[in-house]
């Protein structure tokens, strides 16, 4: 078997890069370990309608919901509200994941991509030192998959990079570990998606409620992995839930854990090899968000290789051109956001409430974290010190 | 004495794959969506026992 570009994993990532390299005319493959694409659900399905932009879904039956904002909740429950009609009605969707993810895998297909399951990428094929595609297990068949390019796509736990020398653990402290459970017959009847904060809530992260319609949510919380015990995660969650009387009836219908890196960007291209969406750490680390990152990389990388199928190239130097796109259009927000991360991580639970009430009536007329680190700064000269580093980076 | 090793219960596991991203020793592999820890690789640092969200990775013998 011989291909342009393989790809492992086909997450939004994958078949995102996919789709844009076989548009362009390459030869794609996309190898799944798994028995169906999308499923399981690991995610807390948040996203922002940017994606419409994209052009890369059909039809509605992804979207769950359309949020009206957002609302933030300090410690003794202060409220900062992020709302559409301030924000030129642009906020985002929450959305099935399994359907999401199957559309945009049919979109690559759509474009000429193949896709193979139950698939398991093993080990990179390598000849004269040099990478020529992949080795992968189908069952108990093991076989070459030759390729002018390797795509790992293959999410946090990404072994591809590691096996061309890219340095991917994470440290425990850019780690956020999470549980979710999506729960029906709640009261829970706010179109807003909500996002509770403080050490006693979840130490270094958040707990999300994410509404999905008819009394549906998905409630979930993330824990900094250096924060975290044993089942840390999921007390906390049954903690949060069990004090809420309109959550408390809820019963579930999904558990899921998750795991999403909250890292400093990486190298994501070595040689002709490409990493894309959570395996290249492309996740805001502030709000854990990957989704929208994965989907415009994806892009980038499948138009890269695009290129340089047509010049029959298939060097750093050609393929680094998708590292600068991302980087340049969103690698300097991911670094800010990790400096904010930092900063914030320091913060008692005090100060957040200190800083929430000066933001609860404050009208965003954005609606990202920018907007709310430029209200902090407008409003407190006094954190100038300490957000200092961030305004210079808001800048850049 | 030998230091236990890490052991995921199988039957707990819903295959984040957290454990394998934040294992130093590259010890822990996905077999049929559940983690699972090679002996020899382990250096029972616990970094993936405290990461797992729903406590689904002890220590061998346990």
């Amino acid at each position: 078997m011989k291909y342009d570009a393989v790809i492992v994993g086909s997450g939004p990532a994958g078949s995102v890069t996919a789709r844009f390299a076989a548009e362009a005319g390459a030869k794609v493959l996309i190898v799944e370990r798994r028995a169906e694409v999308g499923v399981p659900v690991l995610c807390g399905e948040g996203i922002s309608q940017k994606v419409d932009r994209f052009k890369v879904l059909e039809g509605k039956r992804w979207i769950a919901t359309k949020m009206e904002g957002a609302r933030i909740f300090s410690p003794n429950g202060t409220k900062i509200t992020l709302s559409a009609e301030y924000a030129g009605n642009e906020t985002g969707y929450v959305v099935y994941r399994d359907i999401f993810d199957q559309e945009l895998a049919r979109g690559a297909v759509q474009k000429g991509a193949e896709i193979m399951l139950n698939t398991c990428a093993i080990n990179l094929l390598k000849k004269d030192g040099k990478i020529k595609g992949i080795t992968a297990r189908h069952f108990d068949e093991t076989f070459e998959i030759e390729a002018d390019v390797v795509v790992g796509a293959d999410g946090v736990e990404s072994r591809i990079g590691k096996w061309a020398g890219i340095q991917t653990t994470l440290k425990p402290y850019d780690l956020e570990t999470c549980v979710q459970y999506t729960l029906t017959n709640i009261e829970w009847d706010s179109p807003y998606c909500d996002f509770f904060i403080g050490k006693h809530v979840a130490p270094g992260g958040y707990v999300w409620v994410f509404p999905k319609g008819n009394n549906t949510a998905n409630i979930g919380i993330g824990l900094l992995a250096s924060l975290s015990e044993p089942g840390k995660a999921a007390q906390f969650l049954d903690k949060f839930i069990a004090a809420r009387p309109e959550l408390k009836k809820g019963q579930p219908l999904r558990v899921i854990t998750g795991a999403d890196p909250v890292a400093e960007p990486i190298q994501s291209v070595k040689d002709n090899l490409l990493l894309v969406g959570d395996a290249a750490r492309q996740v805001d680390p502030i709000t854990g968000g990957g989704l929208m990152n994965s989907i415009e990389a994806g892009k980038y990388a499948g138009e890269t290789i695009g290129k340089a199928v047509e010049k029959q190239r298939f060097d750093t130097q050609i393929l680094t051109e998708y590292e600068t796109h991302w980087k340049k259009s969103f690698g300097k927000k991911l670094h800010r956001n990790y400096v904010a991360k930092e900063i914030m991580l320091d913060m008692e639970d005090k100060t957040l409430d200190m800083l929430a009430d000066s933001l609860k009536d404050y009208k965003f007329e954005e609606f990202s974290t920018l907007s709310i680190i430029k209200a902090l700064v407008t409003k407190h000269p006094s954190l100038l010190v300490k957000l200092a580093p961030l305004m210079k980076l808001a800048r850049a | 004495m030998v230091k236990p090793k890490a052991f995921v219960k199988k039957e707990k596991c819903l295959a984040c794959g957290g454990c394998i991203s934040v294992c130093p020793q590259d010890a822990i592999l996905m077999i049929l969506s559940k983690a699972v820890v090679n002996d020899e690789q382990c250096n029972s640092c616990s970094i993936c026992v405290k990461t797992c969200p729903i406590g689904a990775i002890g220590w061998e013998g346990n």
